[in-house]
């Protein structure tokens, strides 16, 4: 008897003595985690891995931007709320794509902020190590360039939180220390950046550069946008970049990798994805609902352009071609112009749609969601044309700056292999006002659904003229002295009240 | 041999009663048999006394009884434990046969409690048991389905309808959270979290519902216990038993659909130049069919003085009434006890199963391109196409998203889940000394579950990619070990004690695997050759361990039987606690009042039972995942210059305060017996205070991470609720009884804090209604409420609609009640516009009351039993209504009664293609009586069966669900959307959609025994 009990003790008390500290397996502690300048790689691709978002440039940020703009309007009447509140300038402080991007925007600076706090634990070659920290700096910047133009005021936090107590009752940063720290990260960024990286989905020097050249022109500095445009212009050789013979290319998802015109993309693959991230829906939403032309099936035609957008644009751009789709395939009756969509399909809309993101997207899945698009965020012709509007502010007429805009132009008028003669060089000899107007109209056709059309309205004050009743997108609830900016999310507002007030009207 | 013995001893003492008769000569011999009104079988062991005399004996094994009586005045009393006293005058007839009715109230029957047992009429707490005969009137796959409608304080529904093998949600007193689990936690035979064994194998299960009687499982306790104990052999000759069954099932109610013509003209009234297809397909048909169980159980049972033992095998085998859907389980028990000496015991207990499920895609999460269920896809599928193409290929929706047809969805997925666990359990038991007893138990369980998919290029989902197959693997071990000292001490003082304590640890792991691959070459491997596939998705593995160790004691004091005390404690440390809060403390303590043994009551005719219980304890709720307080890195997914490449962010911080929730419960209860407890009836009020929810607290979403939630402690929430059942043995006689049963029980959950005390909105619509939000959470509100626009009916041609809806005659007219000034602040004033300002709860899912109505009646040979079940003032809103109200789908044949110009004394506006708005238009009242259960058995008379081996054989019939009451215009009120996770199935409450049909049983049976 008493053996039997001595062995249950010692039985239990093998088993059943514990400290009940935690030792999980196949986790990593950020305490331990900086070693090498790959582990800093590492935290800086999880930066880049939430930009590739369905919360961020997948749907939520790219869509509204989009619907935001007067290039695209909505079609499908029956989508969501929240997509339409933000098209027709009716949103409020609840809005759910800005529920989504405004958390998706910190979590690539905080993952941005995990990088640079982390590169000071390494120790090393000081410069290959800023080398990988710049790209931290740089996604930092892109986020925050995005929010600010957004929003205006917000909280800006430039190190890695570990204590929520730190930061829970901070307050809006002005709108000028968000600019200088987004200068100054951009600046480290360009200094350490190498020229060239293996891939566009990483920054290099160029695309540094060319973020400066883009906020010092949202700033209205243009002298030093002006320079740092020029900058990129003078060294594209260096940097290998330029303008990509066919248009068309930066659209295809099967060449844009290769092509040098991308100074940041934002990379899908195919049918490949975890969770929201690397889950793209852009084709989805411009695509032509009803439409099975493509072996990944219909859109949904929520962002459709008006038909003005189309009208309005020169049939003998190859832009124009490359940019919108104007037949689609319906089931059983084939191939029909987009005046008779609605009647193959009940959500479908009689408007041409936005071809860019719908039709050479390679392996996709339905709806052509989790496509193998490499989004571009900047390009070189944007460079250029930053550059003649920059350039046109401080030398107007410039010959320079006209320069720039037919080399955009030039580009167009190869036709992706069948030349054509439009569009024409610009009239020599333009007059300020006239060369501003043609830059901006050609940032317009040129960048045509490229998520930036939104930022040029606001950052000139044209509203009133691009939703007024002859504007493309006439939009009668666009109010000047509130929609500028977008309401922050009021429940982060509830979170800490020290950011309150809202923007003004929400 | 030693039923041998006892009969020989049976025979000495006749022998020796015979004698008697020659001295006495005027004395004479009764006989007869005693046997159970529940089963007809002899009863071993009763006593037997002539009343006013020492004089009397008792049964042999198989109930029979021979006894001296002096003259025919003489009264036989036939006592035995849990049985109704019988007195019987004996007459002139020699022979006399007695059938013993269990005694109703089993005042005297032992119940489980959590680490021992205690006499029913000592228990302080509230504790509700079911029996196996409840839980075996028809054939259940889970033991938990069977607990519906038979216990108060006790909601049970199936998650998934009739489905083979649907998940049961059984809520104690209500969900006493919001983000952690609310589910019961379930010890097997002292296991805690044991896999639940087959119905038939189990003796009783005890729900324990208030703070005193749960409060000794602590840290886990906060949602109820149920203690489920298996069947034991019993000593005494050996039994075998054969129960075998077969049920038909069909669906218990399909929704009235437009035909194809029907449907064409419902279409071009909205959307002209719809041309209508060739076929007239009835979807419904097309995927339903006759399902069926049949359920099999052999045991063998029996034991001597030493050893006990029961083995059982049990084979359960459904057909669901939905093509391509079914569920096999086999799984076996083996209960072996034995006494080793006087003082030391020691048992076994081992059990097995396996289970193979097949599943078909119901309750989907968004029925976009490809994705909707086989269910919800019979609504929204034009029934003017076919099931094929001309070239083979499956048809595809005319209307809305891309859809598979239900009958090429049900058919082509593949969804296999294959299930292996074991559970063996040892214990041993010795008496130290007289009156202290301590008890040690090793158990080891294995669950181990592969869940394999795959989606073949005949279906949308499938095509694009080329098919794609998943594998899921998950392996959970649990091993336990508990030690206990109990120490029992009469007249101690001015009354009697027990005493226990004991401690208790348990390890759980879990290891996790998942694999998949996409572009296979053909459909045929199914997703038995992933390496097949020609792109891989990203494959996972983790494990998960976790560790408790708790000590935890009771202490039972009563005073003469009347006034009883009890106070239980646990003091559990969990791995999963975060740093600062390792350890936790659960008290409770409990006073009873047998006020029916006071004097001025003990005499009382009428009244045999009369106790007051009160209780207060505190309770824990863990669910604090493991390593959920650890600060982290992780691997995310990212893509570099189009390839995969390694990238990782911060997704958690460390959070070194958090802590357990603790439910505060007080429980007032009163049990009343009458007429020596032939009607009984218990009463409780309780109130669940639960604080310091668990709750995933948004954090200043500027911090960083993508997942910008910390479980914190804030939040409380209340559950408060009055439970009432009364048992009745309403007529017994020897031919015929009635017996009946009724539970009540009502529970109303609110919400008492939030963080900040903001309301939190809920996204529960399926994914492609393109909802944001559907369901809220608000202090002072329920949970679960649904959220969304008041329907006010249809415009009316002059009448004037809020501008940002619709406007048009014939369109929906939704309420304007909110809107902001200049500031953009809310006014609580119309303001003219439609918009998110005006969205307002519409709707409660929680019912008012549920109850429960059990009815047995014996005739002779014959046995019958009549069970309702009633949920009353519960709304649900219907997703699926409001989808074929919304354009893009088939619609119901009332639906046709829509606004037009000439009819426009409607509630249904003009069809259109609407927005899927959540608006008060669908939600009904859910409210239903349902006839659970009814069945006939008929056991064959014992002169025939005396002849042979057999000892009983009962045939019987039953049928399920056959009449339900209900005003709710869906296909079932027992409706349920997405109960998946923990959060879900605390807030989706009251949803309909694309769930698995409730299924109409009938069902015929033979049990034998042997």
């Amino acid at each position: 008897m008493k053996k039997i009990i001595t062995l249950i003790c010692i039985a239990y008390l093998a088993i059943g003595c514990s400290d009940l500290e935690e030792n999980p397996v196949g986790l990593l502690a950020p305490e331990s985690f900086f070693q090498t300048t790959d582990d800093l790689q590492a935290a800086v691709n999880g930066s880049f891995a939430y930009m590739a978002s369905e919360k961020y440039w997948g749907r939520k940020l790219s869509l509204a931007l989009l619907l935001r703009g007067d290039m695209a309007d909505i079609g499908d009447q029956t989508t969501s709320a929240y997509r339409i509140d933000v098209n027709n300038f009716t949103m409020n402080d609840d809005n759910a794509m800005v529920t989504n991007f405004w958390p998706q925007s910190y979590a690539i600076i905080g993952a941005a902020n995990q990088a640079i706090d982390g590169a000071e634990l390494l120790s090393g070659d000081q410069d290959k190590i800023n080398a990988v920290a710049a790209q931290a700096y740089f996604a930092r910047a892109f986020a925050y360039y995005n929010l600010v133009r957004l929003f205006g005021e917000i909280p800006y936090i430039d190190f890695a939180v570990s204590d929520i107590s730190t930061v829970e009752s901070i307050s809006k940063s002005s709108v000028d220390a968000v600019y200088a720290g987004i200068v100054a990260d951009l600046e480290f960024a360009k200094k350490w950046l190498p020229d060239t990286q293996p891939t566009r989905s990483l920054p290099s020097k160029a695309t540094a550069a060319a973020y400066l050249a883009s906020v010092y022109l949202t700033l209205g500095e243009h002298a030093k946008s002006y320079t740092e445009a020029k900058y990129v212009i003078t060294n594209k050789g260096k940097f290998n970049v330029g303008l990509d013979p066919d248009y068309q290319n930066l659209f295809n998802a099967d060449k844009v990798g290769s092509s040098n015109e991308p100074l940041f993309t934002i990379d899908f693959i195919g049918q490949s994805r975890d969770g929201d991230l690397g889950q793209d829906y852009l084709a989805s939403v411009t695509g032509i609902r009803g439409n099975i032309t493509f072996s990944y099936g219909e859109g949904w035609s929520v962002a459709v352009p008006s038909l003005k957008v189309y009208n309005d644009w020169d049939g003998r751009d190859y832009r124009k071609a490359v940019s919108l789709d104007t037949v689609a395939t319906f089931k059983n009756v084939g191939l029909q112009p987009y005046t008779v969509f609605k009647n193959y399909n009940g959500r479908a809309v009689n408007r041409p749609h936005i071809a860019k993101y719908y039709r050479m997207i390679g392996i996709a899945g339905n709806n052509g969601r989790e496509s193998s698009s490499n989004y571009i965020t900047m390009r070189y012709a944007e460079v250029l044309l930053t550059a003649a509007e920059a350039l046109n502010e401080t030398t107007p007429g410039s010959s320079e700056a006209a320069g720039y805009v037919n080399e955009v132009r030039t580009r167009a008028r190869l036709g992706g292999g069948t030349p054509s003669a439009y569009p024409a060089n610009l009239a020599s000899g333009l007059n300020q006002a006239d060369l501003r107007k043609a830059i901006l109209e050609e940032r317009r056709i040129e960048l045509a659904f490229e998520f930036g059309r939104w930022f040029d309205i606001k950052r000139l004050g044209i509203g009133n003229e691009a939703f007024g009743p002859n504007g493309f997108e006439p939009q009668p609830n666009f109010t000047a002295s509130r929609d500028y900016l977008f309401p922050l999310p009021a429940d982060e507002l509830a979170r800490n009240t020290n950011l309150q007030p809202n923007n003004p009207g929400y | 041999m030693p039923n041998k013995m006892k009969s020989n001893r049976a025979y000495l003492l006749l022998f020796l009663l015979l004698i008697g008769t020659f001295g006495y000569a005027q004395e004479r011999s009764i006989s007869g048999k005693v046997v159970s009104g529940d089963d007809s079988l002899g009863l071993p062991g009763v006593n037997i006394s002539i009343k006013g005399t020492s004089n009397g004996g008792s049964t042999d094994m198989d109930g029979n009884y021979t006894v001296n009586v002096k003259n025919k005045n003489a009264v036989l009393v036939f006592s035995y434990l849990g049985f109704v006293t019988k007195e019987v005058t004996v007459g002139t007839s020699n022979t006399i046969n007695v059938t013993l009715q269990t005694d109703a109230d089993e005042l005297e029957t032992v119940v489980v409690v959590g680490y021992g047992t205690v006499k029913k009429s000592d228990i302080t707490g509230s504790v509700s048991s079911v029996k196996s005969d409840d839980l075996n009137a028809f054939p259940v796959l889970n033991a938990e389905q069977a607990l519906q409608g038979r216990a108060a304080g006790v909601m049970v529904q199936s998650n998934n309808g009739g489905e083979p093998g649907a998940p049961i949600k059984v809520r104690v007193r209500g969900g006493t959270s919001i983000n952690a689990s609310s589910d019961a936690l379930i010890v097997v035979d002292g296991f805690v979290g044991a896999s639940m064994p087959a119905p038939e194998d189990i003796a009783s299960m005890e729900i324990l519902k208030d703070a005193s009687s749960t409060a000794i499982y602590g840290s886990r306790a906060a949602n109820g216990v149920i203690l489920v104990t298996t069947k034991k052999g019993k000593t005494g000759k050996s039994t075998v038993e054969l129960n075998t069954s077969y049920s038909s099932q069909t669906v218990n109610n399909t929704l009235d659909m437009l035909n194809a013509d029907q449907f064409a003209a419902y279409r071009n009234s909205f959307a002209p130049g719809y041309v209508q297809g060739t076929a007239n397909t009835d979807w419904q048909d097309e995927i339903y069919r006759n399902g069926g169980i049949s359920n099999t159980q052999l045991s063998f049972s029996g034991g001597s003085d030493n050893i006990k033992y029961y083995v059982s095998g049990n084979f359960f085998d459904q057909k669901g009434v939905i093509i391509n859907s079914d569920l096999n389980r086999f799984t076996i028990l083996s209960n072996i006890d034995a006494n080793i000496s006087d003082k030391v015991s020691v048992g076994l207990s081992v059990a097995g199963g396996s289970f193979n499920k097949n599943g078909i895609l119901t309750q989907t999460q968004s029925g976009g391109t490809g994705t909707a269920d086989v269910v919800s896809s019979t609504y929204r599928f034009a029934p003017d196409l076919g099931i094929y193409n001309p070239d083979g290929s499956f048809v595809v929706n005319s209307i809305g998203d891309d859809i598979d047809n239900p009958y090429a969805t049900a058919t082509q997925n593949i969804n296999e889940t294959k299930t292996n666990n074991y559970r063996a359990n040892f214990f041993f038991n010795w008496e130290i000394i007289s009156g202290l007893d301590f008890k040690t138990a090793f158990g080891y369980s294995a669950d181990n579950r592969q869940t394999g998919k795959f989606k073949p290029t005949t279906l949308i989902a499938g095509a694009g990619v080329g098919g794609e197959a998943t594998i899921l693997d998950v392996k959970s071990t649990s091993i336990i070990t508990e030690n206990y000292l109990t120490y029992k001490k009469d007249e101690l003082w001015k009354g009697n004690l027990t005493a226990m304590a004991g401690y208790s640890y348990q390890k759980n792991t879990r290891n996790e695997v998942f694999a998949g691959a996409r572009g296979f070459v053909t459909n045929s491997v199914s997703y038995r050759n992933l390496g097949g596939g020609s792109v891989y998705l990203q494959p996972q593995s983790s494990l998960e361990e976790t560790e408790l160790v708790s000590v935890f004691g009771r202490l039972n004091y009563t005073i003469s039987d009347k006034y009883l005390f009890t106070f239980t404690g646990r003091y559990d440390g969990s791995s999963n606690f975060s740093k600062n809060h390792k350890y936790a403390f659960f008290p409770s303590g409990a006073f009873g009042w047998n006020m029916s043994k006071e004097d001025f009551l003990a005499d009382s005719e009428t009244i045999s039972n009369w106790k007051w219980r009160v209780s207060y304890g505190a309770t824990g709720n863990p669910s604090i995942p493991p390593y959920g307080t650890l600060a982290r890195f992780s691997e995310i997914y990212s893509v570099i210059g189009d390839n995969i490449t390694n990238a990782v962010a911060v997704t958690q911080l460390a959070n070194d305060n958090l802590k357990w929730e603790t439910s505060y419960q007080f429980n007032l209860g009163l049990d009343l017996g009458f007429f020596n407890n032939r009607l009984s009836a218990t009463m409780d009020y309780y109130n669940i205070d639960t604080k310091d929810l668990l709750f995933q607290r948004p954090l200043p979403e500027y911090i960083g991470l993508a997942n910008p939630f910390q479980m914190q402690n804030i939040g409380e929430l209340q559950n408060r609720g009055f439970e009432f059942s009364v048992n009745g043995r309403i007529f017994a006689n020897d031919n015929f009884s009635w017996s009946s049963s009724l539970n009540y029980s009502t529970n109303k959950t609110k919400i008492l804090a939030l963080p900040n005390n903001e309301d939190i909105l809920i996204a529960s619509a399926p994914g492609h209604f393109l909802q944001s939000e559907s369901q809220i959470l608000r202090v002072g509100e329920s949970v679960g409420s649904f959220y969304g626009y008041i329907y006010e009916g249809v415009i009316q041609d002059g009448q004037t609609a809020p501008t940002g809806g619709e406007t048009l005659p014939g369109g929906q007219l939704l309420a304007d009640i909110n809107g902001r000034d200049a500031d953009g602040n809310l006014t609580g004033e119309p303001d003219g516009k439609l918009n998110s300002d005006d969205k307002t709860i519409i709707g409660d899912p929680t019912p008012d009351f549920i109850l429960g109505f059990n009815n047995d009646f014996k005739f002779k040979n014959f046995d019958a039993n009549l069970f309702f079940q009633a949920s009353v003032g519960n709304d649900i809103l219907n997703y699926s209504l409001l989808e074929m109200g919304s354009g893009d789908a088939n619609t119901t044949t009332d639906m046709l009664n829509y606004w037009t110009p000439t009819n426009t004394n409607t509630d249904i506006p003009a069809p259109a293609i609407r927005a899927k708005l959540i608006t008060s238009r669908y939600v009904y009242d859910g409210s239903y009586l349902r006839m659970k259960n009814i069945s006939i058995g008929y056991s064959l008379p014992k002169e025939i069966l005396d002849k042979t081996f057999i000892e009983n054989i009962r045939v019987y019939v039953s049928g399920q669900n056959l009449i339900t009451w209900t005003k709710y215009p869906g296909a079932d009120p027992e409706a349920n959307y997405r109960n998946d996770n923990n959060e879900r199935s605390n807030t989706n409450l009251g949803l309909d959609y694309g769930s698995y049909p409730n299924v109409k049983t009938f069902t015929m049976g033979v049990n034998f025994k042997f």
